[in-house]
């Protein structure tokens, strides 16, 4: 050995990556670490190839990307750990540190904004797109498995004396053969005190006693129809759930881990989707309005009743809400209006029927 | 200690050296400081953070876990665990699709007819618990060697599947030895180097440590408050069991884990959330009250109107203080029944025969993050 100053030296533990053996072991800071048992050499690490390891406070875990993978050495003498962090330069490259906590936030932002973007316009236009595609028979299906459900929820029987029936089929064939449509569409009154009107997937069109009761005239009930009959014509259910299965999907995605944040899932997918159904309810009532145009009937008294059955909606933000203000479609519909130029679509005496078909003496 | 009065003695001609005790550096505030920062960084990234969260927190536990003197090392990083979610997601979605096509036409033909596929969700996260307990041991290291895992996810699920069918059947009394035989199968096919693990702890001992527990637990449900007590003690008694039943090679686990140790955690979590349900409530007022005076509408009349279903300044405060009234709760169940649990479970740890784990060589894969990613997915958890 030629007769230079010693290079700097420490103790350490060494374990080799090929056995839990524990060796206790000098280093010497030569042109590479050098790991040394007594007099035997057992490797060498190049300072650039060192990296630092999870270790506990107070020890210096280090691996090297030449040795074995879960090669270590520990170093506990803090002097000793300072100057082996000076000498490595690459020291703390793969450590998971500030650096990566601001890209995992920027991706995380990214991400966020493309699943919002994806709900806000790629979730409504492929919905769009798809529903079109939807079998009928297994939107017919789909409309079976909700039909048992509703009758369930309202609890509530189909109404059908002989005389409220025949009023309500010859209504509703005028305006089914109006809009075009086959058998396939059909329509019951239930026996529920609500009052609204809804379509199943599947053009089954369900109106609630409830409604019936507060309607004042044939002209009304024929426009609520008919705005039902254009979801269908839309298939506004199907597009539907394609957009609500779509965006809770992808609105559970975001919010993913945080504990029990279904009611931040529902909160925002309702914000998001309340806009889409406003549209889909504003599309309905203008084929309303051209229904009772070839019917040759006016199309306010269809805007009396929404106003008669919501009252004044007026104030406040209406983002979330799914239907548009009665107001503004009582405005609408009033500025639709056109004379009446055919006649009514039930004499006086089927009108007071269709009003009692839930009466007793019906059948189910 | 009190373990020598249930441990069955060891052969009397060996002289063994004293029994090694397992001990935990880590500082209680550094954890604190490292769950509220990644709680923040949940806030700030919509629940994204999860996975670098879950590897911190690992990190932080495993390597001031210090086994003979040698702190352990985990190496799963959090890229892993997200990259599983993506796999796993891009395979669960199919499945969700096909799940809801399959489920309109059960729906159909009616009565229990959903029922299999229930069962086909719990298959799936039985193998989710099997796979990511498979990721978490091939990331744990210790004096340079890897713990691996053998064995089939869909065979263990199997098993579990069938066990949890009997379980059901017994109304519960057949756990423990549904416990035993899936932890026998688990420790079977799990290694240190070269060292194979096994498991010597018996459904019938679980049985006779928990049986009052289980006769118990149906007066929980008419005086609640004996819940914490009884879950606190059932989970010490399982702790105990379990860890006492762990082998590798000839290295041997014990603890002598007191079934009155956990309960504490338990309230203390409990006292927690009343205090920040409490905060948050009062907050939820406050911010009605703010919404109610920008409308400029009596407050009464504010909400008999319902229009404060549409207050948008009401949802949007609302949404936020959910999001923060969460993420505390999350801080909340970490530090206590993560980390302290970890630490007093850790406490009660003795390791006899460790000399057999001196020269053990290297030996096993890695295993993918897959499994990590369904149980994020199906929301399922376990070891």
């Amino acid at each position: 050995m030629p007769d230079v100053p010693k290079p700097p030296a420490g103790a350490a533990i060494y374990f080799d990556g090929k056995s839990s053996q524990r060796r206790a072991v000098t280093l010497h800071l030569g042109d590479r670490l050098e790991i040394r048992d007594g007099e035997t050499m057992l490797a060498a690490w190049a300072y650039a190839d060192i990296r630092r390891a999870d270790g506990p406070s107070g020890m210096l875990r280090l691996s090297s990307l030449s040795a074995p993978p879960l090669a270590r050495l520990e170093i506990r003498d803090a002097a000793f750990a300072a100057d082996m962090v000076a000498r490595c330069a690459s020291l703390d490259e793969n450590t998971p540190g500030r650096r990566g906590v601001v890209a995992i936030v920027g991706w995380s932002l990214a991400a966020t904004i493309s699943i919002v973007a994806v709900v806000l316009f790629g979730v409504p236009l492929a919905a769009d797109r798809l529903a079109p595609l939807v079998p009928d028979a297994f939107e017919r299906r789909l409309g079976e498995v909700a039909d048992s459900q509703v009758r369930t929820l309202f609890d509530a029987k189909v109404c059908g004396n002989a005389a409220g029936e025949k009023a309500f089929v010859k209504l509703t064939t005028a305006i089914r053969e109006a809009a075009g449509m086959d058998t396939t569409v059909q329509s019951s009154v239930l026996s529920s005190a609500v009052p609204n009107a809804f379509a199943l997937p599947g053009g089954r069109v369900y109106m609630f006693n409830g409604l019936l009761a507060k309607a004042e005239n044939a002209d009304e009930i024929a426009g609520v129809l008919a705005h039902e009959l254009g979801h269908h014509k839309n298939r506004d259910n199907m597009r539907g759930l394609i957009r609500d299965g779509g965006t809770s999907f992808l609105v559970g995605l975001l919010f993913g881990d945080i504990t029990g944040s279904s009611a931040l899932i529902f909160a925002s997918r309702s914000l998001v989707t309340s806009s889409h159904s406003r549209e889909a309810e504003q599309d309905a009532d203008g084929f309303s309005i051209d229904i009772m145009h070839k019917l040759g009937r006016p199309t306010k008294p269809m805007g009396e009743l929404l106003v008669r059955v919501t009252g004044k909606e007026g104030k406040g933000l209406s983002i979330i809400s799914s239907h548009p203000l009665s107001e503004d479609r009582l405005a609408r519909m009033t500025r639709e209006n056109r004379p009446a130029t055919k006649p009514p679509l039930l004499t006086p005496e089927e009108w007071r029927s269709l009003k009692s078909i839930c009466d007793s003496g019906g059948k189910i | 200690m009190n373990e020598m009065s249930w441990t069955p003695p060891g052969p009397p001609s060996l002289p063994s050296p004293p029994p090694m005790p397992v001990a935990f550096s880590g500082s209680r505030g550094e954890f604190f400081h490292l769950v509220k920062r990644g709680a923040g960084l949940e806030f700030v990234t919509l629940g994204f953070y999860r996975f670098w969260l879950t590897t911190d927190i690992r990190r932080h536990l495993w390597t001031h876990t210090q086994i003979d003197g040698d702190g352990a090392e985990y190496t799963g990083r959090g890229k892993e665990l997200l990259i599983g979610f993506l796999v796993a997601l891009a395979i669960l979605v199919p499945i969700y699709l096909g799940y809801f096509l399959v489920g309109l036409e059960a729906e159909r033909v009616k009565a229990f007819a959903s029922i299999p596929l229930i069962a086909f969700f719990y298959l799936f996260g039985q193998f989710a618990i099997f796979r990511a307990r498979r990721y978490r041991l091939t990331r744990t290291v210790w004096r340079g060697v890897r713990f691996w895992m053998s064995g089939s996810g869909w065979i263990y699920a199997l098993k579990a599947s069938l066990w949890g069918l009997l379980v059901m059947v017994t109304l519960g009394l057949a756990m423990p030895w549904r416990t035993a035989a899936l932890e026998r199968y688990k420790m079977r096919h799990s290694y240190y180097g070269d060292l194979q693990g096994s498991f010597e702890g018996t459904g019938w001992e679980f049985f006779k440590r928990g049986w009052w527990l289980w006769l118990l637990a149906p007066v929980v449900f008419v005086v609640w408050p004996l819940a914490p007590f009884i879950y606190g003690a059932f989970k010490a008694v399982e702790w105990r069991w379990w860890l006492s039943g762990i082998r590798f090679g000839g290295v041997r686990l014990e603890s002598g884990l007191p079934r009155s140790r956990l309960i504490g955690l338990y309230w203390k979590v409990i006292g927690w959330m009343a205090v920040l349900g409490l905060i948050f409530s009062a907050y939820l007022g406050l911010a009605a009250t703010l919404a109610a005076s920008v409308s400029g509408e009596e407050f009464g009349e504010f909400f008999k109107s319902q229009e404060f279903s549409k207050s948008i300044l009401l949802l949007a405060l609302a949404g936020a203080g959910y999001l923060m009234f969460a993420l505390a709760i999350n801080i909340v169940l970490r530090v206590y029944l993560v980390r302290d649990l970890w630490v007093r479970v850790l406490e009660s740890i003795n390791i006899h025969g460790i000399e057999a784990a001196d020269n053990v060589s290297a030996r096993g894969e890695l295993a993918n993050a897959l499994g990590e990613g369904f149980a994020d997915g199906l929301d399922v958890a376990g070891f």
